[in-house]
């Protein structure tokens, strides 16, 4: 009968070597991956809260005026 | 009109009856030699006797010698009477661990009840045609119902940790140490001495234990070694639940005073497409490299994508909760129905329980190890309190990680530095089950 246990010490050569390998890579992926999209496509977080005030802004002044047309049509 | 359908209806019926006869007839002598015994006029004592005989008391007490178990094999008696007992006894003592205790309730609970109807006499609801039979083949035979379960896990799992934080993925597959460490372990056990004979294909269903992962170790076991399913199973997720008994002595023994104080910095800002994108490339690495782990990962990265797309709440939810409640009860139930005295009260069982606990310490402890080689290395330093979130076991690694860091500084939040290898742990025990798969194909 062959020897088991050197069987079992080739899978853990295998397994461990596949997973490291694995993870290794997925590390490298992960930090291309955010390398890339902060890069080419920035978090669009910031700016649409900019763009929130922004519009907020264009609400305000639509209301004042809408307010002063009615306020100068009244009177 | 009237004459007409009843014309009809008695065609039917005689067509039919011609049709069935030839099939029926075999079944139909077979228990008509039973009913000729039972239905013959019996006296008021006889019929008290013959009832009296199929009783379970009866069934336990003298046990029928040509009673098969639920695989069509012989068993030994004290499997049919005494053995039944016991077991029963045993899924008591799993609801005094799931109820009272809090261990894993809700899968510990259906596996137990599923072990207590899988030991009853005479009603065989474990067999094939059995309900926990059909539950069995239905989802577990086929390895359907763990698949089902990585779903829901990944639709619940929150990848934004470990991308902020690529490198504590290392720990997680540090963690898988304990699966492979078994595995040595179980050969060499079966090797040297003469109780035990596992096969190899037994010791890694055994050693996957150590991935800390119940649907994982249920999908090998089934892949595997079917016969083990039971004790694998009971084993995987009561030390789960121990998780917070069994890590922490490692994890102090393992660090000194100044190690447990490291505080990590603040992680980082993860944009949603970041998310978004990480499910479909782990998964394009899979099919590169280890297409035969793709069941699993494939699953578990479907959940996730569903949930980062934003777009599709109604699937995620029902992922999260409908579908993964379901499949618990069933899987529960299916993985209980392998608790049947004659399966789990056998010395193997015991060595399991033996082997899976020191898979998890293994594994607890090479997370750590990892954590400190890591540390030789300039650059951030990692505290090595979370390197034992990498076995599995989500989210209660990582709780127990956080646990131990406030014991010994109370301003040291590490539970989410300690999701990162917490859920890098999932997909490495998956990859470590994808090796087992394309080793024995």
């Amino acid at each position: 009968m062959e020897n088991l246990v050197f069987e079992g010490f080739k899978f853990m050569a295998l397994g461990m070597g596949t997973v490291f390998s694995f993870l290794i890579l997925m590390i490298g992926a992960m930090n291309l991956q955010s390398y890339i999209i902060h890069k080419f496509f920035p978090d669009p977080a910031p700016l649409s809260g900019a763009g929130k005030a922004e519009n907020k802004n264009a609400k305000i002044a639509a209301i004042t005026a809408a307010v002063m047309h009615h306020n100068n049509a009244k009177s | 009109m009237k004459f007409l359908t009843i014309k009809f209806l008695l065609l039917a019926l005689l067509a039919f009856a011609a049709f069935a006869s030839p099939e029926a007839e075999p079944v139909h002598e077979a228990a008509s030699s039973h009913k000729d015994e039972t239905y013959k006029a019996q006296s008021m004592g006889e019929m008290i006797q013959g009832f009296a005989k199929s009783t379970g008391i009866y069934a336990i007490l003298y046990p029928d010698p040509n009673e098969l178990s639920s695989h069509g094999e012989q068993m030994s008696d004290f499997h049919k009477s005494w053995g039944r007992v016991l077991m029963i006894l045993v899924t008591f003592l799993l609801f005094y661990l799931a109820i009272a205790k809090g261990y894993e309730p809700l899968l510990l609970l259906p596996i137990a009840f599923g072990g207590l109807l899988a030991n009853i006499p005479v009603a065989n609801i474990a067999g094939v045609h059995g309900f926990l039979g059909v539950i069995y083949n239905m989802g577990l035979a086929n390895e359907m119902f763990p698949i089902l379960i990585f779903m829901g896990v990944g639709a619940m799992t929150d990848f934004g940790p470990l991308l902020s934080n690529p490198k504590t993925a290392l720990l997680g597959g540090a963690a898988q140490f304990g699966i492979f460490g078994t595995l040595v372990g179980a050969v060499a056990l079966s090797q040297y001495t003469n109780i035990f004979d596992f096969t190899l294909q037994q010791a890694s269903a055994i050693s996957i234990i150590g991935g800390a992962d119940g649907p994982t170790s249920i999908f090998i076991a089934t892949k595997l070694a079917p016969e083990l399913l039971g004790a694998i199973a009971v084993a995987s997720y009561s030390y789960m639940a121990l998780v917070p008994i069994i890590q922490p002595p490692i994890m102090r023994a393992l660090t000194t005073q100044k190690e447990r104080k490291i505080k990590m910095v603040t992680r980082r800002h993860v944009s949603r497409l970041e998310k978004l994108v990480f499910p479909i490339m782990v998964l394009s690495l899979a099919i590169m490299i280890l297409p035969a782990s793709t069941p699993l990962i494939g699953a578990f990265m479907f959940g996730n994508f569903l949930k980062e797309s934003g777009v599709v709440e109604r699937l995620n939810d029902t992922l999260q909760n409908s579908l993964i409640n379901i499949v618990t009860i069933f899987l529960g139930l299916g993985v209980g129905s392998k608790l049947a005295a004659d399966q789990f009260l056998v010395v193997d069982t015991l060595a399991i329980l033996i082997l899976g606990l020191l898979a998890f310490s293994a594994g607890t402890a090479s997370g750590v190890i990892m954590a400190k080689i890591m540390n030789l290395f300039p650059g951030e330093k990692i505290n090595p309190l979370i390197g034992s979130a990498g076995v599995s076991a989500v989210p209660m690694a990582a709780r127990v990680s956080n646990k131990v860091g406030i014991e010994f500084d109370r301003s040291n939040m590490l539970l989410m530095h300690a999701m990162g290898p917490n859920v890098a742990g999932v997909i490495g025990s998956a990859v470590a089950a994808g090796v087992m798969i394309s080793i024995f194909g």
